[in-house]
């Protein structure tokens, strides 16, 4: 089935005792069972270990992304934690991608470094430099791609090619494209991860995570660590997340045709020194992206002439768009990576990265382009 | 079954059956609007009241379900249906048996807006109202005319706290064989149980103590299940064939829970006045340990009453279980467990120390709303009636130095602690 039918009703089955057409939202702890010798028959023990309406998202989520098994979790971070401990121990080493989130970022090198776990950050979009970082203890490659803000893409059927005569499990930070528009575990990585507070929820309502696995091996790894330090998504989390998946389809269609719309009014703007949107043909990865998903996202950056003062000044006077972090819902939202999402990051390790002061970054919505474009070129003529 | 389950168990249990499908302990959340039907018989059956079942959650819903049987079970009623607020089920529990020409008597003691709904809105529509004064029951008598169908009052009146003898109102009701309506939201079926005295109907705001945390709007009217709709001809909505559900009788059908299903299919079909499911989970939760916070609310109440009588900067205190109180005989009669926990009081110094005690208070919250796990406290001449006239104050009860009081389930010491910074700030007005 198509995937536009699949967001809607994969995982979800009419409720057996009312017929309620929706999952119900079992927000309970416990589940009583029959007899000790009948326990977990109905599947369930403790809400940490699982939950129903969690589970319905995890069936939905395994479903779309390609693989046999979701976990779902409080946060993307918990996702990319859980999914990071399950398969680095202390003394085995990981390649990270460069431009990964920040947050993932400050996870591998202020957190996981103290227990012992090597981490390497190298140009993802280079796949030989990749294969160069390989050592013998390397038990992981993680990429994003598109990377959160820079937008460089990595090459994930050629990483995983890397990752699988190293003998490492290749983790794909998927949540810029969503399954809608890439399937990395089709294109050879064994694990996806989501903050699914962006374009899964896509209504700034939730905040979530999930890893998707390619076999169960590594679904159970990490299910394993999920259930040991309890990072776990509530059941009100999940339904309404549930809700959100059912137009995922329509809402990446109608926001990357706002994005593109946006881009290419950035990109004749003469105050604008240059736009980065990987559905421009001017997109240096433009031909890579094209190759290994079926759409380019909602998300832009741009550097206004006059670097760091004209993009605050415009980020502070610009109406429409919201001053706001988060990425992926219908709020137009517009950032500033040096002092919001990426402050964590050193300086040094920014400017090597392509985070420069002057970039501003967009998370395009779904109002109508006419006011998000109307917007920005009012804002652009009082700079 | 011979064994009868007591008021904590059945404020834990009532209304749910574990979750077949998972064994979820707690009730599911079904934040749903539809329900799949296995076949079109079943639908059809199902639309027509014919059988059981969930068709669209503005009607029914299994959540809302849970909450509604365990409130009837509390109360000891036949059937319960929630609504989206306290007014609502004032509203709905009227309009299911009350149609143009017809006339409600009404205690004068009752909430604002169910004052402004009897006196303002439902002459609109050909329902009037005679108030009387709840103390005294022969104006309750004069008050009944041929076209009254309904007697109606709180049993802890606002804001004079009298309490309405309910065996003497019960008693004239069924000489006249009209249902008799009760406001239950301060007393809650925990301090009283209406339907034990021959009260037919009850309502609640379920945001008040039953709910108890301030986090959920939500009413509900009770069924009593022992008014004989049939005596006479005077309650064709209940007795006579409703079209739009196929001429279906709901005396005949329904008998004990005629009244409820009338409220069902007609007022939460057509006005629509639905709890969600959400806030049915969030009051559950509320009812889990109402008990236990009646119980807490009761002492709190009954300590501060004694701080509060023997301070010298507190000119009066009201409150049924207080001997001065003129309900206090009523109260040990209906109220034995406590008679609420709303107090009002005076403050040496009249207007401007009611005023300087309320903005001087820091850990009880000044709002108007009641029955919270927290204090809420207000000063009604300077808020909720503070665009009415001094005459008009005298008349509604209430006094330039009243402060009124919502018992919270703090440390009481705490509370007491807290109203000193409302007396140091009030002293000044109270020597001149």
């Amino acid at each position: 089935m198509g995937f536009t039918t699949r967001q809607i009703h994969a995982g979800v089955t009419p409720d057996p005792t009312t017929g309620s057409i929706l999952t119900p939202i079992y927000q309970s702890t416990t589940f009583v069972q029959e007899s000790v010798d009948e326990y977990l028959e109905k599947g369930y023990s403790y809400s940490r270990s699982g939950n129903p309406t969690v589970k319905a998202l995890e069936t939905k989520l395994a479903d779309l992304e390609g693989g046999v098994d979701c976990s779902c979790f409080g946060t993307g971070m918990g996702a990319t934690t859980a999914t990071m401990l399950a398969f680095l121990d202390a003394g085995k080493h990981a390649i990270v991608s460069d431009v990964a989130y920040g947050g993932t970022y400050r996870l591998a090198t202020k957190v996981l470094s103290r227990f012992g776990i090597e981490f390497t950050f190298a140009d993802t979009a280079n796949v030989d430099e990749v294969a160069a970082a390989v050592r013998d203890n390397t038990a992981m490659i993680f990429t994003e791609t598109p990377a959160n803000p820079t937008m460089k893409c990595s090459d994930i059927a050629a990483i995983s090619e890397v990752a699988k005569s190293a003998g490492a499990v290749h983790v794909v930070d998927n949540t810029l494209l969503t399954p809608y528009y890439q399937l990395p575990l089709e294109l050879g990585a064994d694990v996806s991860v989501h903050s699914t507070t962006k374009y899964m929820d896509g209504h700034n309502a939730t905040v979530g995570g999930a890893a998707i696995s390619k076999s169960e091996e590594h679904g159970a790894a990490i299910r394993f660590i999920q259930n040991s330090t309890g990072s776990i998504m509530s059941p009100q989390v999940a339904w309404l997340t549930s809700q959100g998946c059912k137009t995922m389809s329509l809402r990446m269609d109608q926001q990357s045709a706002n994005a593109l719309a946006v881009a290419k009014f950035l990109e004749s703007h003469p105050k604008v020194e240059q736009v980065c949107y990987p559905g421009l043909e001017s997109f240096s990865q433009h031909e890579l992206v094209t190759r290994q998903a079926s759409g380019y996202g909602a998300m832009a950056w741009f550097e206004v002439k006059g670097g760091l003062a004209a993009g605050k000044k415009l980020m502070d006077t610009v109406e429409v768009w919201t001053l706001a972090e988060n990425l992926g819902s219908v709020e137009s939202l517009i950032t500033h990576p040096v002092t919001m999402t990426h402050a964590d990051v050193e300086e040094a390790e920014r400017q090597r990265v392509g985070i420069i002061d002057g970039l501003v970054r967009l998370s395009v919505g779904l109002e109508d382009a006419e006011d998000l474009i109307g917007a920005l070129d009012k804002a652009l003529a009082g700079i | 079954m011979s064994h009868f389950y007591h008021f904590d168990t059945i404020s834990l249990h009532a209304g749910q059956t574990v979750d077949p499908e998972f064994g979820a302990r707690a009730t599911p959340i079904y934040q749903t609007t539809s329900y799949v039907f296995p076949d079109t018989d079943t639908a059809a059956s199902t639309f027509n009241l014919e059988r059981g079942g969930h068709v669209y959650s503005r009607i029914t819903n299994p959540t809302v379900g849970v909450l509604e049987q365990r409130i009837a079970a509390l109360e000891g009623g036949s059937a319960a249906v929630c609504t989206a607020s306290g007014m609502a089920a004032t509203f709905c529990a009227i309009t299911a048996i009350l149609s143009q020409g017809d006339h409600i008597v009404a205690s004068s003691q009752m909430y604002g807006g169910n004052v402004s709904l009897m006196k303002n809105t439902l002459p609109r529509f050909g329902i009037t109202t005679t108030f009387f004064d709840p103390t005294d029951l022969d104006d309750l008598k004069n008050a009944i005319q041929d076209n009254t169908k309904l007697i109606y009052g709180e049993l802890i009146g606002n804001p004079g706290l009298d309490i309405l003898d309910l065996d003497a109102v019960v008693k004239i009701a069924n000489e006249k064989q009209i249902p008799f309506m009760v406001d239950a939201t301060f007393n809650t079926p925990y301090l009283c149980r209406c339907f034990d005295y021959g009260v037919n109907i009850t309502i609640h705001s379920v945001t008040k103590w039953m709910g108890g945390h301030g986090a959920a709007i939500g009413g509900v009217v009770v069924d009593g299940g022992n008014f004989d709709w049939g005596a006479t001809d005077k309650y064709p909505t209940i007795t006579e064939p409703y079209a739009p559900f196929q001429g279906i009788n709901f005396w005949e059908e329904f008998g004990p829970s005629a009244y409820a299903t009338r409220i069902r299919a007609e007022a939460m079909r057509d006005f629509g006045a639905t709890m969600s499911p959400m806030t049915a989970f969030l009051l559950l939760q509320g009812i889990e340990t109402l008990s236990l916070r009646m119980d807490k609310h009761m002492s709190n109440t009954n300590a501060l009453l004694e701080h509060l009588s023997n301070h010298k900067q507190v000119s009066w205190v009201s409150h049924p279980s207080l001997p001065t109180h003129t309900s206090h005989a009523l109260a040990k009669k209906y109220l034995p467990k406590g008679a609420g926990s709303i107090v009002s009081f005076g403050v040496k110094g009249g207007r401007d120390a009611g005023k300087a005690f309320i903005e001087n208070v820091q850990l009880a919250s000044h709002l108007a709303n009641v029955g919270d796990a927290k204090t809420l406290i207000i000063h009604p001449a300077t808020t909720t009636h503070s665009r009415i006239d001094a005459d008009a104050l005298v008349a509604a009860g209430i006094t330039e130095d009243m402060v009124r009081l919502s018992v919270g389930l703090e440390d009481v010491e705490d509370i007491k602690a807290d109203f000193e910074n409302g007396f140091r700030a009030a002293r000044k007005f109270a020597d001149s």
